[in-house]
């Protein structure tokens, strides 16, 4: 079945359709990334996306449940180059075509992605639909335009409905977790280090949090410009200083608002596992995993002393990192990802520095 | 951290004369790190013994020597230059152990010198195997388990402790012999005790067999504060078991999970901590067993390799460059990535295509030996091809190495046809299973065969251990191919039908114009009419560091079926290059010399220069050589897309060697404009009727000769001109296939097994001048005027092919006369032809009569050679002249006179390949050259000798034995060897002839007669130097024997009576002078006069 992408710009790309039928609309990003296809279409914070894989092969090693970073995955439509006939690795459960096909996938395969990547990236990160039907261009075009102003409301459907526990080791700290789409990595990572998890539903009011008795609070990344986020950032407003908190990717960006500061929209987003970041007076920096398409607006936190920026994107200036030891938070743009296989990001071990109270992290 | 202000003169090694195993990827480091420590401010010294190569150009760095890579000799370039640093990163092995022992030796602490890129310490870490097992034990690291025995009981021991298979590696043994694979007890009991024998030290590792994991390689950045970066991964199609360097690479992986990615790229930066590289690189390579992930290390190399040139290319980061900045202090933020322009080296690339890496090979040159891949690198070069999928770049790749295959098979060239594979004979079933089981250099087709003969990808994997996702790919390719077929019947009139869709897809799976032409029944022509009829065109994508993230600067491209073309050609006055495709005997980086050169011409013109090659070890593959490079293989069809789309004034063909040249009349009959000599008078060269004409005419003398195309032919050829005869295939290279037949059953042979050669052309048949001298001449003319670069005159006799003879420059032994008369014929024919650019002529002189034997009107190898020794950039000079300006304009117009001596010598692959006999004749097998250069004839002679690995002894015992006609000649040499103290030995024969001219000789019996004999004094280590002349056609058992020995224990092995006489001549100077002098090419230069 032949299936399209067109662009808010008007622009088509044609490919064959390889996962469900249907007509969806979605932001197009891309992401560079060579592998992890499973990964993203599982991370919550593509959630409503069309997702440009600009690898060309795609499905090579498979899937297996353990890849999963959440519990489904959140695209609106994937586009790609192509899709592997067979899928070759010892860990593989299922090919990347059933996984399409279970996780009701809308996928555009044989599209020449590089060309839409430099369209994306000459032209910005727009809307876009992709369709299995026989709706010519106009009338996909129209289609967008009427979507143009449409709400992003994922995050309530992302996030826990209920408190959930993750016990680790009676000696480790409580971490509480604002859930607007934690990922599983994240998890392991933390549980690594001996941490006791309680996901929180994304509405948790904020004196429920302060009551429960947690040593730090994570606000985990998930979609952005969603509309659940103003009242995630109203939470967070009247908890900073009061408990030590870390934030992540969209986590970051709401402790960003609820500072007082702006986002702004980057021309095109930073998708990928190759984004340097370092601290403007170092010269070494870490290759940090990244996903977002908004960033906190540099002049919206000049002069602030009671913020430090601890990182930078080295490529072009943007925060990567803000601490700030009075309001007790830590935060970052980028993904704090396993830098290897049951290993630990750095970032996790300082938030555990920054925690009050007798009990420390194990490692 | 700013770069280093302590240091400012810098020493950078270079790797030497191109061997299997380092090649021209060395250049290019080199090269680079050049340009990138004279941007910095430093002042540059370079040393490397190959003149071929662009980093010894005289502008490329402040010194240049060319001069042995051996301790002592850079140890005086050190007492002369004083340099603050050394770096040794860039130089291959050579380089890094060449610091390693000046280490050793006390001599950079005595003169002040750092290691700098990985220190002495760090490379002890990498090398020494001890070491190496015990750093990567303390970061909890797998390493293949063993251990070393120093007899059977120990053996034994180990190998039992460790299990089956295991791997059996003698110590100290040259180049892997020796090794074996012990698949049970009684194995491991035979190979132990055989393998204690071989090794001089008598000790063996007993390490534990990972064959058949999964071979992956990661290329790893680290600077002097911590910064580590990933330039890619690259995974083995050929999995553990065939040397990295002969395996089919792909870039990136293709089967690891992204949480066995993480996991590799998390242990290769503890890897590159741990050795503690502080601003480089390394290449480190894991292997994994593909049922369970379990990773051990293979090795690390802590420094720049073939596969991080690969790894460079691949990706487009420079990594040559950055390891040099880092080298320096400088860290990755502070670097710039100049393929974007915008960001910093601090970053890792990521693409949006597939790399392929194939290689070729030579086993056709050495017969005898087995076409069998194993853990002792066999290829001589390689290609590198990109496309959107496995497939497409695969059947690129194929195509790029010039094998005459043009794709995954369906080319006209399978052995077998598919009537024959749909009903295989039991035989058949056999062999195609063998050849997919044992790796060689063709078993690529041989799992064609598999899977169109019904073999399942399992089978196929359970044979060769390829990841089944790589044999998916191939039975794609195969069923494309088989639905292809189905239209072959369908035609109409000039053009294929093929439905565009079909045709299309085909495209997109890298089928070439020649594979449809093929399985339609048609040619290439035609289909590539309906092709642009239809519109199914390639585009042209960027490799871009980024996948296209950010706007590329400096990007280089490659063809794919897309929908968008992105080459973006301007509209400037530009000149196509079209390079020499992947190194192999014959053809390597000399004419990568030259392309280059002709790029740096056109720039300093004002010419877009657009460079086609596909070989990703040269500098013309570097990003910033020409204004725009193609990543593309060397093919009729791939070369046209690219003039159809950038419309030049023209192209260079003669300066890529054999490979442009081949595809020059079709590319002409396209209507591609070829620049130079016209493509009228590179025929009159070639054709051998038009070339006879053409010496009649001037009166210019060649040997009597003739033509045949069957053997009956041939016999009346030969009888007319009489025996011994050259003969040899029309329109080859490197000599291939070129033998001196005796008599005629020799002829007879020779008709039967040529036919092969090359089908289309004729025979040809030359009287063998016996005895004759042979010289080269490389001259440039504009068709006004011709001026001689240089006469080189052969060390060895005619016969012995002139690129694995050495040359002397200027001639030592030829009279003024001669001199005149060469001259002579050279401006006679380079007027004749209408030469504009590089003419090489070969010439025979015999009783004082000059015969012309060969003439090219292109660049030759020797070119940088001489461009180097007289100071003059011929091919640059060339180049201008192709656009139309003359000598005159160029100011050259009169031939250099040089008052010193230089001395082209060859080196040879014989250790790779074990029981070929170690003797030069008319086909060539040198891999790569080295220039000694100095004073006299005997000092550069020497030099040369020692850069090429020829240990000339000073002392000790010579064994002579050599041909009965010969034996006169040879008194001399033995007379002047035990007048400088020699003891000489012999056996019988020329004992007798030494003995009655008063020589004291010792007589060692003939093997069969007892011991010890000459093998057992060789292993011992009680022979300095051995003359052995081959006994004519038949080659002796004893004498094979001698040779092999000699070259496995790496004694001085001379197989001409005139290598001896100059070797002596060496010897003598060594002896006498006890240093080496070491002088400078730009010193040098400044000596050379304008010949009045």
């Amino acid at each position: 079945m032949k299936a399209k992408l067109v662009l808010e710009n008007g622009d088509c790309y044609e490919g064959i359709s390889i996962g469900s039928p249907g007509e969806r609309i979605g932001e197009v990003v891309l992401n560079t990334a060579v592998v992890g296809y499973q990964e993203m279409m599982t991370d919550p914070a593509n959630a409503g996306k069309i997702l440009v894989l600009t690898y060309p092969l795609i499905g090579n090693y498979g899937v297996a449940s353990k890849f999963n970073e959440s519990r489904r995955c959140w695209l609106s439509a994937l586009v790609i180059k192509e899709a592997s006939r067979i899928y070759s690795n010892y860990q593989a459960e299922g090919s990347f075509k059933d996984f399409l096909k279970k996780e009701d996938v809308l996928t555009v395969s044989e599209v020449d992605t590089r060309t839409l990547a430099v369209d994306i990236r000459d032209n910005g990160e727009m809307l876009g639909i992709v369709s299995t039907e026989n709706t010519g261009k106009e009338g996909l075009l129209k289609k967008i335009k009427a979507a143009a102003n449409y709400k992003k409301d994922y995050i309530k459907d992302i996030s826990v409905k209920k408190p959930a526990e993750i016990k680790s080791s009676s000696s480790g700290p409580d971490i509480a977790i604002l859930d607007i789409g934690m990922l599983n990595s994240f998890i392991k990572q933390l549980k690594t280090l001996g941490c006791n998890l309680t996901l929180l539903p994304y509405d948790t009011p904020a004196d429920d949090i302060k009551k429960s008795g947690a040593d730090g609070l994570i606000i985990s990344g998930g979609p952005e410009n969603d509309v659940s986020l103003p009242k995630v950032s109203e939470t967070v407003k009247s908890l900073l200083g009061k408990i030590p908190m870390l934030g992540i990717s969209t986590g970051h960006e709401v402790i960003a608002t609820a500072l007082g500061a702006k986002l702004k929209k980057l021309g095109i987003g930073h998708h990928g596992v190759n984004y340097p970041a370092k601290s403007p007076d170092r010269l070494k920096g870490e290759i940090t995993v990244q996903n977002h398409s908004f960033v906190v607006d540099g002049a919206s936190v000049k002069g602030r002393k009671d913020i430090t920026i601890t990182s930078r994107n080295v490529n072009d200036g943007s925060i990567e990192g803000m601490e700030s030891r009075s309001l007790k938070f830590i935060s970052c743009q980028y993904y704090p990802a396993s830098p290897g296989f049951d290993e630990v990001n750095e970032i996790y071990r300082r938030f555990l520095k920054t925690l009050s109270g007798v009990r420390h992290a194990k490692a | 951290m700013p770069k280093r202000k302590d240091i400012r003169r810098i020493l950078i090694i270079g790797s030497g004369p191109i061997v299997i195993g380092q090649a021209c990827e060395f250049d290019y480091s080199g090269s680079q790190a050049c340009k990138a420590l004279r941007e910095e401010g430093y002042f540059t010294i370079l040393v490397n013994s190959n003149p071929a190569t662009i980093m010894t150009d005289p502008n490329m760095a402040d010194v240049t020597y060319i001069e042995p890579l051996t301790v002592d000799a850079v140890t005086e370039i050190i007492k002369k230059e004083k340099p603050d640093a050394i770096l040794p990163t860039l130089g291959g092995q050579t380089g890094l152990n060449l610091a390693y022992f000046l280490m050793k030796k006390g001599i950079l602490k005595k003169y002040g010198v750092e290691s700098i890129g990985a220190d002495v310490s760090a490379i002890s870490r990498a090398e020494d195997r001890e070491l190496f097992k015990k750093a990567m034990q303390e970061i909890g690291i797998g390493v293949p388990n063993s251990g070393i025995a120093r007899n059977v009981e120990e053996g034994m021991k180990i190998g039992l402790g460790i299990g089956f298979p295991l791997i059996l590696r003698p110590a100290y043994t040259l180049g892997g012999s020796g090794g074996s694979i012990a698949y049970n007890k009684e194995e491991l009991e035979a190979f132990l005790a055989k393998g204690l024998e071989i090794s001089p030290v008598h000790q063996i590792l007993v390490e534990q067999s990972v064959l058949g994991w999964k071979e992956i390689e990661f290329e790893v950045m680290r600077d002097c504060v911590d910064n580590v970066i990933m330039i890619t991964s690259m995974e083995n199609v050929d999995p553990m078991g065939v040397h990295t360097g002969d395996s089919i690479v792909v870039a990136p992986s293709q089967t690891l999970t992204a949480e066995e990615y993480v996991k590799f790229v998390n242990l290769s930066k503890k890897i590159i901590r741990k050795i503690d590289i502080r601003g480089g690189g390394a290449n480190i390579q894991f292997a994994q067993n593909p049922d369970t992930g379990e990773i051990v290390i293979i090795e690390v190399n802590p420094r720049l390799s073939r596969s991080s040139a690969l790894a460079s290319k691949a990706t487009g980061f420079p990594i040559a460059r950055v390891a040099t900045k880092l080298a320096v202090g400088l860290t990755l933020p502070e670097v710039l990535n100049e393929v974007t322009g915008i960001t910093t080296s601090f970053f890792e690339p990521t693409v949006d295509y597939c790399v392929f890496k194939i290689c070729r090979f030579t086993f056709e040159k050495f017969p005898g030996t087995k076409r069998i891949l194993n853990t002792s690198m066999k290829a001589v070069g390689e290609a590198m091809s990109i496309g959107r999928n496995f497939r497409e770049a695969l059947q690129k790749g194929i195509r790029s190495t010039e094998t005459r295959r043009f794709g995954f098979g369906s080319d006209g060239r399978d052995k077998f046809d598919d009537v024959s594979l749909k009903t295989p004979s039991e035989d058949m079933i056999a062999e195609i299973k063998e050849r997919i089981r044992v790796p060689g250099d063709d078993r690529l087709f041989y799992i064609r065969y598999g899977l169109k003969m019904g073999l399942t990808n399992d089978e196929i994997y359970e044979l060769s251990k390829i990841d089944r996702w790589f044999i998916d790919n191939l039975r794609e390719i195969v069923e494309a191919e088989e639905e292809i077929k189905k239209h072959r019947n369908e035609k109409k009139d000039d053009e294929i039908r093929l439905p565009e869709e079909l045709l299309l897809k085909a495209k997109k799976f890298g089928f070439s114009d020649i594979q449809l032409a093929f399985l339609l029944n048609s040619t290439e022509n035609n289909v590539r009419k309906t092709r642009k009829k239809n519109n199914i065109t390639p585009s042209y994508k960027l490799v871009d560091t980024c996948g296209g993230e950010f706007k590329a600067k400096r990007p280089y491209y490659y063809s794919t079926y897309e929908t968008k073309d992105e080459s973006k050609p301007s509209d400037k006055k530009k000149v196509l290059i079209l390079g020499g495709g992947p190194n192999r005997i014959g053809q390597g980086i000399e004419f990568d010399y030259c392309c280059c050169h002709a790029s740096y011409a056109l720039k300093e013109e004002g010419v877009e220069s657009i460079m086609i090659n596909c070989n990703p070890e040269t500098v013309s593959t570097d990003y910033d050589t020409s204004d725009k490079l193609y990543f593309e293989p060397l093919t009729v069809e791939d070369v046209m897309n690219i003039v159809d789309i950038e419309k030049p004034i023209g192209a260079i063909v003669q300066f890529g060697g054999q490979t442009p040249l081949n595809i020059s009349g079709p590319l002409f009959a396209a209507g591609l404009n070829i620049l130079g000599t016209s493509p009228d008078s590179i025929d009159i060269a070639e054709d051998r009727k038009r070339f006879q004409q053409m010496l009649k005419k001037l009166k210019l003398k060649q040997p009597e000769n003739g033509t045949a195309t069957s053997f009956d032919e041939a016999k009346v050829v030969a009888e007319r001109i009489s025996y011994p005869v050259v003969v040899r295939p029309s329109y080859v290279l490197g000599g291939r296939a070129m033998e001196i037949v005796y008599d005629e059953k020799g002829l007879a042979d020779y008709m039967a097994k040529a036919v092969e050669a090359s089908p289309e052309r004729p025979i040809l048949i030359d009287k063998f001048l016996e005895d004759a001298i042979e010289v080269d001449v490389d001259a440039i003319a504009d068709g006004e005027t011709c001026v001689i670069g240089g006469i080189m005159e052969h060390i060895e006799e005619a016969g012995i092919h002139s690129g694995d003879s050495a040359m002397v420059l200027p001639p030592h032994t030829l009279g003024k006369d001669i001199i005149e008369t060469i001259k002579n014929n050279t401006y006679a024919m380079a007027m004749e032809l209408k030469v504009k650019g590089l003419m090489n002529v070969q010439y025979a002189v015999k009783n004082n009569i000059v015969y012309i034997l060969e003439v090219n009107p292109r660049a030759s190898r020797t070119v940088p050679f001489v461009s180097k020794v007289i100071g003059v950039p011929l091919a640059k000079l060339a180049t201008k002249i192709m656009l139309g300006l003359t000598l005159k304009e160029l100011g050259f117009t009169k031939e250099k006179a040089i008052n010193f001596v230089a001395v082209k010598e060859s080196v040879f692959p014989f250790i790779r390949f074990p029981g070929v006999d170690a003797i030069l004749g008319p086909e060539m097998k040198s891999t790569g050259e080295v220039m000694g250069i100095d004073a006299t004839f005997g000092a550069a002679y020497a030099k040369s000798q020692i850069a090429a690995g020829q240990n000339l002894p000073v002392k000790g015992n010579v064994f002579i034995s050599v041909k009965n006609q010969d034996k006169r000649n040879i008194i001399f040499v033995a007379k002047k060897l035990a007048d400088l103290g020699f003891k000489i030995m012999a056996t019988s024969g020329t004992a007798e002839a030494l003995e009655n001219s008063d020589i004291d000789v010792v007589v060692l019996p003939k093997l069969h007669e007892g011991r010890p004999n000459i093998l057992d004094l060789i292993k011992d280590a009680k022979v300095s130097m051995i003359i052995n002349t081959p006994s004519g056609k038949a080659t002796k058992e004893d004498e094979l024997k001698i040779r092999a020995h000699a070259i496995l224990y790496n004694i001085p092995l001379i197989t001409t009576v005139s290598g001896a006489q100059a070797s002596v001549n060496g010897i003598e100077n060594l002896i006498k002078k006890k240093t080496i002098s070491v002088t400078s090419l730009q010193e040098y230069n400044k000596k050379i006069k304008n010949q009045k």
